[in-house]
């Protein structure tokens, strides 16, 4: 069976906030964690509940995110989608994560800068 | 960067970390890439993430506030204080104050950002009350007879004495009493609603006084001690049996009721307010209501006037309404046309505000363009009146001719 995520984007990274988020990235697994489809959206404006509309509307059964509030966590919960959130780094990092099928909730995939001495 | 901090002034630095760790609000120590050197204890336990798990990370992803997606503060030449939001690790929605600070060597250069991040939660439900009780809550009316009530709440509501409104279904008696209740000292305390519909007599005894449990030593409250140092509001208190009017006369008078069960009476503080849809007087005549209660419940007495009475308040409270659905249907509705607002004005609602309230939510329900027509007025209204009227047809008429 298909696996379809929703991602929400701000430039080539997880956008920060979920309710604030206007580009979002439908990605399709196959039964196997194979990538078989991307599709990019561009949204008129940023609504958590426009988002949360277009995220069941799209039958999606995930949704990779970074903070999101309760109120729509629960929600989207309570519809069957399971929400991977506060999730950090490139969008590719979280594809290729998500590949592997060891994404989680928390996840902070940035390469770290050093502190320079 | 801390080394190069320590080398700021000629006195010894001290230890960073454990300053700022000491101070009450959050501040987060920022490169010149807004990318996290320190958290401190209180925006740790702000945000929920630990300063050795968040070190190096860019700190839009930290704070997760709205001000660092739509318009960071960063990005501006000045420091200015953002009031904005964030949403913190356990999903929690917080409002916050952020100050950035640029902290600058001997040389004017700068070396690093200090964000001061102050958590707003506690002013901001202060202000919230603070609104509430300074308005008449969700009652509004632009007529003289609304207005003169909605200047009466503020000074009403300073009282202790039992409040009596009357006024047809629809009228909005629960939320009047609300208002009163908001505006009063007793605002923080609960505001308890009853209604005294058809019960059983020990039931209601029990509903209202509460009653003894166990071994007699406690008490299941009922509505007058869950209202302790708030209201009690009963509406149409002319369908409370006798039995309970008189415990209520004791009240009234003594300050005390008497639970289910108990020996001895319990003294509440509560204001007693009620409301009925009929005339008092008449429920009085009829024996429904009795006279001692209503003379002790009647101290102060509002009348609310019904829909047809209140004029300008139609057209008012109609584009409050619709608005208002407009709002929560997502619909871009901004009108009403002249042959439905007609279909709205001949109407005699005996429903009152309620039902012009359905009215309209049905009309927003149906509505898939930005005006209400007559055909989303609801079919028991339009049928009414199904020809449309001479001065509406001529001034149709002339609308189209200035078109063409």
């Amino acid at each position: 069976m298909e696996h379809r995520i929703l991602i929400t984007v701000a430039q080539d990274e997880i956008a920060p906030r979920f309710d604030l988020t206007t580009e979002v990235l439908l990605v399709t697994l196959s039964e196997n964690d194979d990538l078989i489809a991307r599709k990019s959206f561009l949204l008129a404006h940023a609504s958590g509940d426009e988002l949360c509309d277009l995220a069941l509307s799209r039958d999606m059964g995930v949704i990779v995110c970074g903070a999101i509030e309760d109120e729509y966590y629960h929600y989207l919960r309570w519809k069957r989608i399971e929400v991977i959130d506060s999730v950090m780094g490139p969008v590719e990092e979280v594809i290729s994560c998500l590949v592997q099928g060891k994404l989680k909730t928390g996840d902070i995939l940035y390469q770290r800068t050093r502190e320079k001495e | 960067m801390l080394k190069r901090i320590a080398t700021l002034g000629s006195f010894p630095c001290p230890d960073l970390p454990r300053l700022v760790d000491g101070l009450p609000i959050g501040i987060a120590l920022l490169d010149g890439h807004g990318h996290i050197l320190m958290l401190n204890k209180t925006l740790e336990a702000l945000t929920g993430f630990s300063r050795e798990e968040v070190k190096g990370l860019p700190c839009r992803h930290v704070l997760r506030s709205r001000a660092c997606v739509q318009n960071c503060p960063h990005a501006r030449k000045e420091n200015q204080v953002v009031e904005t939001d964030c949403i913190n690790r356990h999903r929690r929605k917080i409002p916050i104050r952020i100050t950035p600070v640029t902290v600058h060597n001997q040389e004017g250069q700068p070396i690093c950002i200090l964000d001061v991040v102050e958590d707003l939660t506690t002013l901001k439900e202060m202000e919230a009350r603070l609104s509430q009780s300074a308005g008449q809550g969700q009652i509004i009316g632009r007529s003289p007879a609304m207005e003169k009530i909605l200047r009466l709440v503020p000074v009403i509501a300073q009282h202790d004495s039992p409040l009596l409104i009357t006024g047809e279904i629809g009228t909005g008696k629960d939320l009047l009493a609300e208002s009163v209740h908001k505006a009063s000292p007793r605002s923080r305390e609960p505001f308890v609603r009853f209604s005294c519909g058809p019960m059983p007599s020990e039931m209601l005894d029990t509903e209202l006084f509460g009653r003894m449990v166990g071994q007699g030593s406690e008490i299941q409250p009922g509505r007058f001690q869950q209202a302790q140092g708030g209201t009690l509001y009963l509406s149409e208190i002319s369908e409370l049996p006798q039995l309970q009017q008189t415990a209520l006369v004791r009240y009234v008078d003594e300050g005390t009721i008497l639970p289910v069960g108990a020996s001895k009476p319990i003294a509440v503080n509560a204001r007693l307010m009620a409301s009925t849809a009929e005339s008092p007087e008449k429920l009085v005549q009829e024996g429904r209501l009795r006279e001692d209660l209503f003379h002790r419940i009647s101290a102060i007495r509002l009348h609310l006037p019904k829909l047809q009475e209140r004029g300008e308040d139609l057209e008012f409270l109609l584009h409050h309404f619709l608005t208002h659905f407009a709002h929560r249907f997502k619909k871009e509705i901004t009108t009403i046309s002249a042959e439905a607002l007609h279909i709205i004005r001949e109407h005699s609602f005996p429903g009152n505000i309620r039902e012009l309230k359905n009215i309209i939510e049905f009309a927003a329900m149906v509505c898939t363009d930005e005006e209400i027509r007559a055909e989303h007025i609801p079919g028991h209204l339009s049928r009414t009146l199904t020809q449309t009227p001479k001065h509406l047809a001529s001034k149709q008429r002339k609308t189209l001719g200035k078109k063409s």
